[in-house]
């Protein structure tokens, strides 16, 4: 990189005329083009939202790369993402500065050997780098603070850490051998999905047996699986058969996942669809899908987009993933997710760096990542060809635009009107899925969390509950009351930034200050929970690593009541103005039928009049035993949507209010099970000083573990496939609502206006590394 | 199930929320409810459990590595210490703060601080080696002030002090669960001495017998209950057993 | 030796001299220096003082440094935060504008590939004439730089000429967003001209003049209060001409990347970003001449012409403010509901307003 130099910027400023001026304007007007690629945009906005107000620095936000000089990178730069960071710099005006913030960007962070990750210090020069996961805004202002400082003449790190002495005596006096890695992998693992569990299921019995004699023969084994899970196992050729009758007679509407495993010592792809019904009855059942096919370069299988819109995306990703080319499925002629030069990378033979517990010196400490070749991703010409034709205009929104979040929406407009959007996702794709098959179970909680930081908790307790069901472990009464105080302090917080969100979308920047100082309460109840303000990392297999303070259930408590002064002042001039009221109603409508189709989850399918809740429809932590109720709404459109989320956190609010008072009048108590503790059971207070002890070595039973959970913005589901002998999963596949919600932003946005884009996209809370993982 | 109903807005609704909004900017304009931290002149009170950045203690280390096994981003790699112990190093351009080393460590070696906000101007400064974890970093401060949120049941207020916070805090030490590890099979033992070998704390130690058969000794005393023995043994024989 | 006096009387501008009775001593003093009397009369000839003083460049430049900073405190006061601050800490960050233009100045001009180079770098200069010329026509108090009966009508042509220098601006710029941002524009035009005419007409019938010192002597009580639906036209439409916040609607940061002057850079941008704070400054002076009296007010003693120019800046001001601060309670509308509300609900408003105002001459009241 020839104008990779550090001090470029700096020689520029002291070079001609002026420069005491040209130094001290630089210093005091850094605008940030807040290059916001991943989790760490979160705390940016709080960095520059009411908390903390960057705008005091004289640090004014501005997504024009033209007018701004700085460039925050948050978190991860990935293959695709690469190429608009390389751009976004060339476009801006000398002297320019860029802060990498979060440990993505730095030495990949917790996605450390990902096989989507560049470092932005090998595409632009960086001047500083900010350590955090993310950082907390006083890093980000710190970052700002030092580079004020280094425009002066100060280019210093902030910290001096001081040299001591380590001791020279106490050891046996010999190096001791190197350990080997703490994971244990199976060889060739025996990969089942339908191992048969013994359940107290009446309901299931019948289910199978009605199954069993609808499908004749087209099946080759139904198998009940857990409470609630039935594995279904058929050929290639009877696959869509047998879903279409399930479809048919059954009452099954939806598929809530898609998934791949690759077995490559038995030289099969066990591909699966697991499918659940909305009607009243077959709520809380899923039934698993599944067939097996020869392992080959490019294996054919049909897709089942003709009955289901909704697999559409899921079944593209699995292309990209595998190689599984979905016969009728239109995607298939390139990548989605991932950069055009990774193939396959989530076939067992594609291997990551593996782990050094040694400091050695001369090895890296990370990988050396490739860049990619071409830098430049443009549009299909067949595309544009096709619009030129047909005289539509097609603009490119994203991946670097204010109002794109990270990911380029291809638009065609005819006049104002949009005729069609493509998606293009996958810029903040970190290969979450390929990562979790290296680590141990208790090293993907933090990996998962970092799927959504706006809603942790919810991402976090997903995981653990999936774990918590393959072990069969009860969670101690107490844990369970503070996971759910947890889990909806999560979804307000999520509700809020996606409020915060909807309002910078409409132009309303008051409203997303409002909310964000309503937000940083949030964000205090949490650090003072768990000691992190976003990647809180607290709820493992059998409870929460230690128990909560009175003094913070005491705060907790408040801000049930403490938060309405505020609430109300967003009501008056956001939520209730008539201006936003406008810009909302009647935009983007889903019908029930179409939000089914398109496989809408959560809140967004409620507001389409679907009465589906997991916390209700199967009751999870301390759900059941508090009173609160489900919002639905007929409206289905924009307002509809956030309306009905708006109510469902008064909703949320009542049950943290019970939940506290619940907590308190408990005695203090175990808040991990013991069971999973073992012969550290004395830690079930605190896991303090035995996390790797305890949970190091688990395993789980051998089968598919599926858990659904109600995240903030929906149904979140995962699926770990244990081979019962290895204590890291053998895959696990996580589907995100935003993910799932994708598909819905695109056909509720057809047909309307151009700017009824950002009020359907706002309203659909979309929160891009959350769907991309 | 409760249904939610959309806002509709006849003409004198329309007039009176415009009203309410343009009420409430003005007043928000004269009595604001200023949530801001000023925060390099003053510091926001982050509470004793904040997850920062780390400190060692090398008396309490007993060489476990669970630190370095634990950890989900590879961040803590270990080196030799000049009593030929192998302590952790940090590289904070990895670590994500999830303090699963901390609440691995079963000696309380690590420790937090309240640490967060530095900025380094070269990524190879981040590697953070063991003989600098020990005393506490020096960081640029600018503060004269702390803040404290105070969340009443009416709203939320910032509570100015005009003290500068400590970052350094009082860390209670973990429960002790005496552990050891016994050989539970000692006919099955091959002698190749990969326990003894990776034993940070000499405790196991191996003696020929007669007829040229290693004898491995465990000594109750000195070992720490660490398990790397229990993990390396090839023919898993070693398991840990409450003392 | 040519006498002073004579050349001042001789080049006419000795009668019309700005009188501030507070100074009037000091500058008795000064005329023993021949060059310096000869420049402060220069400087305190009214139409002279109205073009360089007040109304003209320097409070507009004293404005622009500082009104930024007053919306950016303001709105950040509203929406629980302090704005700019540390800057000089003690004064609230007064000096802000002062760094970002300064950096402004000095940074790179960026002239990409696509762009239509000659038009892309004149039109932010040539964007001023419409932008400036106004403010020859607007009095502060009774001090201005051409006095004509038609000023009013000159403002309106010069100011609706304005939106053709912006679609200049967009169409040199050659990108996707900065052209939808120019149609956008060009739609908003015809939005807000028609009632924005209208309602300036409703005055003229009014009072019956165009000449604006004459309608400030015509307020005896303010425009505002006998026409308000005329004031609340014009006021919508000066939002909407300004690009203000509910009508935002050809910028639109979220969705147009700030639509027309997105590829400017460096001190080019500079000169857009300071355009939409001076055609808001013509507006306001309009408005205050229409609706608020003029430089009328209590006159403050000592300060004899200039106690108008103060009243009227006041005046100034307060509309900018008050233009400016719908940033912090209003989103944005979209593009058809912007249409929709020029057509239909101003376009009757300011009907009506005419109606009225033709009501209040008949009936007498003025």
């Amino acid at each position: 990189m020839e104008e990779g130099d550090k001090d470029r910027n700096i020689r520029i400023l002291r070079s001609g005329v002026f420069t005491p001026l040209r130094r001290w304007g630089t210093k005091w007007s850094l605008w940030p083009c807040h290059f916001v690629t991943s989790c760490c945009g979160v705390e940016l906005a709080h960095a520059f939202a009411c908390g903390f107000d960057g705008e005091r620095l004289g640090t004014l936000n501005m997504g024009i790369s033209r007018q701004a000089n700085f460039i925050i990178v948050e978190g991860t730069i990935t293959r695709k993402m690469a190429r608009a960071l390389r751009i976004v710099w060339e476009q801006m005006p000398d002297p320019k500065f860029v802060n990498v913030i979060g440990a993505c960007g730095q030495r990949g962070g917790i996605f450390w050997n990902s096989y989507n990750l560049t470092r932005p210090s090998e595409i632009v020069p960086v001047d500083f780098f900010i350590p955090g996961c993310p950082i907390t805004p006083e890093g980000l202002l710190r970052g700002v603070r030092a580079v004020q400082e280094k425009i002066e003449g100060r280019d210093r790190t902030t910290i001096k850490f001081k040299t001591a002495e380590l001791p020279s005596e106490g050891g046996k006096g010999k190096e001791s051998r190197v350990p080997t890695t703490a994971k244990i992998f199976a060889p060739t693992p025996l990969i089942k999905v339908d191992v048969p569990k013994e359940v107290d299921w009446d309901f299931g019995e019948d289910l199978v047996k009605s199954l069993k004699a609808q499908l004749g023969g087209l099946y080759k084994s139904i198998t009940i699986t857990d409470k609630n899970r039935i594995a279904i196992k058929t050929t290639p050729e009877n696959l869509v058969k047998v879903v279409r009758e399930l479809s048919g007679t059954t009452g099954i509407d939806h598929v809530k996942n898609v998934n791949v495993i690759d077995v490559p010592h038995e030289r099969k792809f066990i591909v699966e669809y697991m499918v659940s019904s909305y009607s009243e009855e077959l709520m809380p059942v899923i039934i698993t899908v599944f067939t097996e096919i020869g392992r080959e370069a490019e294996p054919v299988f049909p897709s089942l987009t003709a009955l289901w819109e909704s697999v559409d995306y899921s079944e593209r990703e699995m292309h990209d993933f595998f190689g599984i080319r979905f016969e009728g499925n239109e995607g298939m002629n390139g990548k989605f997710l991932l950069a055009p030069e990774t193939q396959t990378p989530l076939r067992k033979d594609f291997k990551l760096e593996e782990e050094r517990y040694v400091l050695e010196d001369g090895v890296p400490f990370a990988p050396k990542i490739e860049l990619p070749s071409d830098l430049k991703m443009p549009v299909s010409e067949e595309l544009l060809e096709e619009a030129e034709k047909s005289d539509d205009f097609v603009v490119l929104v994203g991946p670097h635009h204010t109002g794109s979040g990270h990911l380029r929406w291809i638009m065609r407009l005819k006049g104002d009107l949009i005729v069609d959007i493509i998606p293009d996702p996958g810029y903040v794709h970190r290969s979450m899925e390929k990562l979790a098959e290296n680590r141990l179970y208790i090293q993907n909680i933090p990996l998962f969390e970092r799927a959504n930081i706006s809603d942790p908790f919810n991402m976090n307790l997903g995981y653990v509950r999936a774990i918590e069901k393959a072990l069969g472990i009860e969670v101690p009464e107490r844990a369970k009351y503070i996971r759910t105080i947890m889990a909806e302090l999560s979804r307000i917080g999520a509700f809020f930034y996606d409020s915060g969100i909807l309002s910078l979308f409409t132009g309303h920047s008051t409203g997303f200050m409002y909310v964000w100082a309503i937000r940083e309460m949030i964000l205090e109840a949490v650090v003072r929970m768990t000691g992190s303000r976003c990647t809180p990392s607290f709820i493992i297999p059998g409870g929460i690593r230690r128990d909560i303070s009175d003094d913070v259930l005491n705060m907790t408590s408040n801000f049930t009541s403490a938060i309405n002064k505020r609430l109300r002042k967003f009501e008056d001039i956001f939520i209730y103005n008539p201006v936003f009221i406008a810009r909302t109603k009647g935009v983007g409508v889903l019908t029930r039928e179409e939000a089914i189709r398109y496989g809408i989850v959560g809140p967004f399918l409620r507001a389409s009049g679907v009465d589906y809740d997991i916390r209700k429809v199967e009751p999870y932590e301390a759900y059941d035993k508090l009173d609160w109720e489900v919002t639905t709404g007929d409206a289905g459109d924009s307002l509809g949507r956030y309306m009905g989320r708006y109510e469902e956190i008064k909703q949320s609010l009542r049950i943290l209010k019970q939940a506290v008072d619940a907590v308190k009048r408990m005695p203090r108590g175990a808040v991990i099970s013991e069971e999973v503790l073992g012969e550290y059971r004395e830690a079930s207070k605190d896991i303090k000083g035995h996390l790797f002890h305890a949970y190091g070595n688990l395993v789980l039973p051998k089968g598919e573990w599926t858990s659904v959970t109600e995240a903030g913005r929906g149904t979140l589901l995962y699926s770990i496939i244990s081979d019962g002998e290895s204590n890291v999963p053998y895959r696990v596949r996580i589907v995100t609502p935003c993910w799932m919600n994708l598909r819905g932003i695109i056909e509720a946005s057809k047909g309307e206006r151009v700017a009824d884009f950002w009020a359907v996209y706002g309203s659909f809370g979309y929160f891009p590394p959350e769907a991309d993982r | 199930m409760k249904k939610v109903t959309v806002p509709e807005q006849g003409l004198g609704e329309k007039v009176i929320r415009h009203a309410t909004a343009i009420g409430v900017a003005m007043k928000e304009s004269v009595y604001p409810l200023t949530a801001t931290v000023f925060y390099p002149r003053e510091r926001k009170k982050m509470p004793d459990n904040f997850r920062g950045y780390l400190m060692f203690d090398p008396d309490k280390c007993i060489s476990c590595w669970e630190c370095a096994f634990v950890c989900p981003a590879n961040a803590i790699q270990m080196k030799v210490a000049p009593n030929k112990r192998y302590y952790p190093t940090v590289d904070y351009g990895k670590c994500i703060f999830c303090h699963f080393c901390v609440d691995s460590c079963s000696g309380g070696a690590l420790k937090t601080t309240k640490i967060h906000d530095v900025a380094y101007k070269d990524m190879d400064e981040m590697l953070t080696l063991t003989e600098e974890m020990l005393e506490e970093p020096e960081i640029i401060r600018e503060d004269k002030k702390s803040v404290e949120y105070v969340i009443d049941e009416h709203d939320l207020h910032l509570k100015r002090v005009r003290e500068v916070d400590t970052l350094f805090v009082a860390v209670t030490p973990p429960v002790e669960i005496p552990m050891v590890s016994q050989c539970i099979d000692r006919a099955s033992c091959i002698g190749c001495r990969v326990c003894e070998e990776v034993c940070e704390s000499g405790a196991i130690s191996s003696s020929t017998e007669q007829r040229g058969i290693l004898r491995m000794k465990i000594d109750t005393d000195k070992c720490t209950g660490c398990g790397l023995c229990v993990k390396e043994c090839s023919m898993r024989i070693l398991r840990l057993v409450k003392k | 030796m040519i006498d002073i006096n004579t050349v001042i009387t001789g080049l006419g501008i000795a009668g019309n001299q700005v009188s501030i009775p507070i100074i009037q001593q000091m500058l008795d003093l000064l005329p023993e220096i021949p060059m310096i009397k000869l420049i402060i009369s220069f400087i305190l000839w009214k139409p002279f003082f109205a073009a360089l003083i007040c109304p003209g460049f320097t409070t507009l430049g004293i404005l622009l440094l500082f009104f930024p900073w007053i919306e950016r405190k303001l709105c950040g006061r509203i929406q629980w935060r302090v704005g700019p601050h540390e800057i000089v800490w003690w004064l609230g960050g007064i000096i802000q504008l002062l760094a970002d233009s300064l950096r402004f100045l000095f940074q790179e001009v960026i002239v990409h590939k696509d762009a239509h180079r000659p038009y892309f770098l004149q039109f932010p200069f040539l964007t001023f004439i419409p932008a400036l010329l106004p403010l020859m026509f607007i009095p502060a108090g009774n001090i201005v730089a051409i006095e004509t009966p038609y000023a009013i009508q000159i403002i309106l042509a010069v100011v609706c000429l304005f939106p053709l220098f912006i679609l200049g601006l967009g169409w040199a710029s050659n990108s996707r967003f900065a052209f939808i941002g120019t149609v956008r524009e060009a739609f908003m035009y015809f939005a807000y001209e028609v009632p924005f005419i209208i309602a300036v007409l409703a005055m003229i019938v009014l009072y019956g003049t165009s000449d604006p010192v004459g309608i400030a002597t015509k307020q005896t009580i303010w425009g505002i209060i006998l026409n308000p639906i005329a004031a609340l036209t014009f006021f919508i439409a000066a939002a909407m001409a300004t690009s203000r916040m509910p009508f935002e609607i050809p910028e639109a940061e979220q969705e147009l990347a700030a639509g027309p002057h997105v590829e400017y850079s460096g001190i080019a941008f500079g000169l857009i970003y300071v355009l939409c704070y001076e055609k808001a400054y013509v507006l306001a002076g309009l408005m205050t001449m229409l609706f608020l009296g003029g430089g009328s007010g209590p006159a403050i003693a000592g300060l004899g012409d200039l106690s108008g120019v103060i009243w009227f800046l006041l005046k100034v001001v307060i509309v900018l403010t008050t233009l400016f601060v719908l940033r912090a309670i209003y989103p944005r509308y979209r593009l058809d509901q912007g249409l929709s509300i020029g057509w239909s609900a101003m376009l009757s408003l300011s009907l009506i307003a005419l109606a009225l105002s033709i009501v209040l001459v008949l009936g007498g009241v003025i």
